[in-house]
């Protein structure tokens, strides 16, 4: 795996599991997903619809949807979504 | 339909500066407010509550102003619906959202709209790549979840943010690896001045300038990302000289090896809530690009709706504030609460805190001013509307075959159709298409707002419903 | 002095538009003013269904001409609007439903529509994305769907090919008759022509009294929804009995949700809105006919206008009294059979026989200006 974002700030918040396109991965609760992701090592989210190009988390605040994958089967905004222990996180957009 | 057990006499939306300091300002002056806010907890964007560390365990002077606010609304007897996406906002003045349990709505007869503003980046081929982010991003990153990128990473953009992010993250010992920075030196020297009025952030931003000097960042003034490279991620970038209006001029051009960047050129007005209710808009360059056209006040064209903050033209923090105080007063006089002279009284203060801050707010406004040389100078194949994959080349054939106002655009190419409904692509799409055909940018108009106002998943809207309950209208003739 | 036009058409939605690329096609000087951009109104935001299941009946003998009209757009048109040809399902859940759908379903037959009942189950074979609480459904194999926000984009390279003077942007505001025609006040200035086609869409009732004929048109405010473009989960046009649900998945993967719920609104402010708890009627009937849909996220919901007149059928024909002067709107389910009854007005401008009868005004006139007409 290419080199990470790092975390710079020990967290208070308890760690949990989560399941990555069926990898297990360990984040705090409550933090928003993309974040986690990033910090997982997950840079690449989804690819574009139309011309199906790699995409990753941008805005971080709700606004360009590039973060949106599926969680436990739905389509969410990793950015807007805290992080709950079991999560079953798909790397793939809408399409 | 309206949730029954909620009386507001005002609603806000948006819990950033302004929306906290006029919720808080109308509830102090009678009124009942409800504060609305996606997010979990009060702050918005500039005093975005620190997650990831202890809120005590926070030192930047934003977290701290952000604290000592958030603490004043938990005593205030403003109601905090926070949690909430603002899905529809509609005639006076109802508010339709969608929380944890589903679709509730709210109605008040004043409505506050304090929604703030979304980061404008100019586009470059490759800036689609996983690993390219905002500079907002970085900041979120930064302040509330002490996440840092990879060591190889490029910050890149324009104005004060870019100081800030540099300096952070250098701090925290994790310094990019090169400033590409649109401005040059004399921006920054003219901006000086207009810094002097505000002691407290000249000796913030002399800090900043320190932490970027002694972690010996490599500068490259008046330069900007000319692409980005990479497979399923950013590997590296070519950078290339500007001239003083941002347009690509010959010069050596560098390439960085990098995973990550971190790039941002200014803000956008996130005007959506006056448009869709049909407040008059205006184009204001220097303000950021179209807003409600609003009195000192934030009294828009219709009556009983106040459009504050970023969302009313980027004026920063300080001045949301204000503002903030202003719409809070304006509203608890407008509905009979306080007396005209009470009133004159205690917005004497704030407006003249607004005009001595003015001269600051108006300087780092203009140095994230959209430069429309530098739009020009965007390549051919570079992705604008990144929802639909629509590049330049598309838009300016669209253009070409007669579309003259954005929606037309918007119809010819489906550029700012997708999910992000527009935002990340408005701004430069209507620039383009002004340039293409030498109008002003009020006359190539903006997107019709529509909701919801953010995607909502249609499962979410559906309740618990059983197919006879549905209210199913009159069939049509035969 | 302006040129003298052969035939200014006001109003370029689909049905002027079409009109005026006949005429111009049939060798006159035809000039299209619009008060915006061509088809931006009902004809660039309606929901592009091409189905013969919500169409009057009395309208379909147009309908069945107009969807080959748009199946072969290419060829007249220039441009494929993206037409995608297919077949279309009418559900009936419920009993009251089923005997309503047998019933319209019967009358469209006779009416020429090739309309059969089929089961729920024979339903999910044709539409494995249907939901299996279906009782029946009414399948036609005469159905699909346009792009409609590339209708104007369109008409605009058509017009233009035929010659057509085209002035988007400009509104006219009055109507003046003059010894050798027509004088079309314009924010621009004048416009001169021999004749004149009012086809301003809702607004032809304001067009008309310019004219000095009373026209009552009612402004109906249709709600439409589109998701984000999701995997394949449909791949007909659905509807249900009532016509109060269409649906159909574009090749690119949006889904277009309607079915004329209504918003409100007024077309003298030009403003509509909305009403939120109708969306949400309307998304919960498309999620029970189609239940994948529940997995996508709605990107947009927006309204349009549309015209009807008081017997809800058509207002085609020439103006009683007034020569020269045509009128064409308010046509039930106007996307689909607009351009097809814009050729026969056409036609009858140029001098030829229509095809079929046009729908004259004269039975929507109160008696008295037709007396002294
Ligand atoms: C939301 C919605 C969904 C629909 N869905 C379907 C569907 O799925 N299938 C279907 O068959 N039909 C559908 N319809 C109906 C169909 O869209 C209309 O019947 C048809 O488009 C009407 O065309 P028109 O040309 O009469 O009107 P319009 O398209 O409204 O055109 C009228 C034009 O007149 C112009 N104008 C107005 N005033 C002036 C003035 N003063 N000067 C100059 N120009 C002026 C306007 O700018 C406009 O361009 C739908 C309608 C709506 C609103
Ligand atoms: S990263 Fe932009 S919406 Fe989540």
């Amino acid at each position: 795996m290419v080199s990470a974002f790092t975390r710079i700030v020990a967290s208070h918040h308890a760690l949990v599991h989560i399941n990555v396109d069926g990898v297990d991965c360990v984040a705090p609760a409550g933090e928003p997903l993309a974040t986690s992701l990033l910090a997982a090592g997950y840079v690449m989210l989804r690819h574009s619809p139309n011309r199906h190009n790699p995409r990753g988390a941008f805005c971080l605040m709700g606004v360009c949807q590039e973060c949106a994958i599926h969680v436990d089967g739905q389509i969410v905004q990793a950015c807007m979504t805290p992080v709950r222990a079991g999560m079953v996180v798909q790397l793939r957009g809408a399409v | 339909m309206v949730s029954p057990h909620c009386h507001f006499d005002v609603l806000v939306l948006g819990g950033g500066p302004a929306g906290m300091v006029s919720a808080i300002t109308a509830s102090q002056n009678g009124l009942r407010v409800g504060l609305i806010d996606e997010q979990s907890e009060a702050g918005g964007q500039i005093w975005r509550a620190p997650w990831a560390s202890s809120p005590q365990g926070y030192e930047s002077p934003e977290a701290r102003d952000g604290n000592k606010m958030r603490d004043r609304l938990a005593l205030s007897s403003v109601t905090c619906l926070f949690g909430r996406r603002i899905w529809s906002v509609t005639d006076r003045y109802r508010v339709d959202l969608l929380g944890a349990d589903g679709v509730e709505t709210f109605q008040a007869p004043h409505l506050i709209v304090a929604l703030g503003a979304h980061e404008r980046v100019i586009p470059f081929p490759g800036w689609t790549l996983p690993g390219v982010m905002g500079l907002a991003a970085a900041t979120i990153m930064l302040k509330a979840h002490g996440l840092a990128p990879p060591k190889d990473w490029v910050l890149a953009g324009v104005g004060p943010l870019l100081a800030a992010v540099a300096a952070g993250y250098a701090r925290k010992g994790h310094p990019p690896k090169a400033i590409i920075d649109l401005s040059g030196p004399s921006d920054w020297f003219a901006a000086l001045p207009s810094l002097a009025s505000r002691p407290g952030l000249f000796k913030q931003g002399v800090g900043w300038v320190l932490s970027i000097v002694s972690s010996r960042i490599p500068i490259y003034f008046r330069h900007a990302i000319r692409r980005a490279e990479g497979q399923d991620r950013i590997s590296a970038c070519l950078i290339g000289p500007v001239d003083a209006d941002g347009k690509s001029i010959d010069g050596p051009e560098v390439g960085i090896a990098c995973d990550a960047m971190m790039v941002g050129n200014g803000l956008v007005p996130g005007g959506e809530v006056p448009r869709l209710l049909g407040a008059d808009q205006v184009y204001r360059h220097e303000l950021g690009g179209w807003i409600p056209e609003c009195d000192p006040f934030g009294r828009t064209s219709l009556e009983h709706l106040y459009a504050i903050g970023d969302g009313a033209g980027i004026r920063g923090g300080a001045v949301a504030c204000i503002a903030g105080k202003l719409a809070g007063l304006a509203a608890a006089h407008d509905a009979g609460r306080i007396d005209a002279g009470a009133f004159a009284h205690q917005s004497a203060q704030a407006l003249a805190e607004h005009r001595k801050l003015s001269a600051f707010s108006d300087a780092m406004a203009h140095m994230i001013r959209l430069r429309p040389a530098q739009v020009a100078s965007i390549e051919a194949d570079a992705v604008i509307c990144r929802c639909e994959d629509v590049t330049r080349q598309d838009l300016v054939a669209a253009a070409r075959a007669g579309a003259r106002d954005v929606n037309q655009l918007k119809h010819f190419t489906r550029c700012g159709m997708g999910p992000c409904q527009g935002r990340m692509c408005g701004d430069v799409a209507a620039e383009i298409l002004a340039q293409e055909h030498r109008l002003d940018r009020q006359a190539v108009g903006y997107w019709t707002a529509r909701p919801p106002l953010r995607p909502i998943s249609l499962q979410s809207m559906l309740g618990r419903v059983d197919y006879a309950d549905i209210p199913i209208p009159k069939p049509a003739p035969l | 002095m302006s040129t003298m036009h052969d035939l200014i058409v006001i109003g370029g939605g689909i049905n002027g538009a079409t009109t005026a690329l006949f005429a111009a096609r049939g060798g006159m000087d035809v000039a299209v003013i619009d008060r915006g951009p061509l088809c931006r109104e009902a004809s660039g935001v309606n929901a592009g269904t091409l189905t013969m299941q919500m169409t009057r009946v009395a309208l379909i003998p147009y309908a069945l001409r107009a969807h080959h009209m748009w199946a072969t757009a290419r060829e007249w048109l220039g441009h494929d609007v993206g037409v995608v040809v297919c077949d279309g399902l009418s559900l009936a859940f419920t009993e009251q439903e089923a005997e309503l759908l047998a019933f319209r379903a019967g009358k469209r037959r006779e009416a020429g529509a090739p309309i059969t009942l089929i089961t729920g189950q024979q339903a999910l074979q044709i539409e494995p994305g249907l939901s299996d609480k279906a009782l029946l459904a009414g399948h036609c194999r005469v159905d699909g769907y346009a792009n409609a926000y590339l209708t104007g984009l369109a008409f605009r390279t058509a017009l233009l090919d035929a010659g057509v003077t085209l002035t988007e942007n400009n509104p006219a505001t009055d109507i003046l008759q003059t010894s050798s025609g027509f004088e079309v006040v314009t924010k621009q200035g004048p416009l001169r022509a021999k004749r004149v086609v009012i086809a301003g869409g809702v607004w032809i009732e304001e067009m008309m009294g310019w004219l000095g004929i009373d026209l009552p048109i009612k402004t109906l405010v249709n709600q439409l929804a589109v998701t984000e473009r999701i995997p394949t989960a449909m791949r007909t046009v659905v509807g249900i009995a009532n016509g109060l649900l269409s649906l159909k998945q574009y090749p690119h993967g949006t889904v277009v949700i309607g079915g004329g719920w209504q918003g409100s609104g007024s077309r003298e402010g030009g403003t509509c809105s909305l009403l939120p708890e109708r969306l949400v009627g309307n998304i919960r009937l498309a999620c029970h006919a189609v239940p994948a849909l529940k997995d996508a996220r709605l990107a947009r919901a927006w309204t349009g206008f549309e015209a009807e007149t008081r017997d809800a059928l058509p207002a085609v024909g020439p103006v009683p009294g007034i020569h020269n002067a045509y009128v064409i709107g308010s046509i039930h389910s106007g996307y689909t059979s607009g351009p097809y009854l814009a050729k026969l007005l056409a036609d009858q401008i140029l001098g030829r026989e229509p095809d079929l009868p046009l729908f004259p005004i004269d039975r929507l006139l109160k008696p008295e200006p037709l007396a002294q007409g």
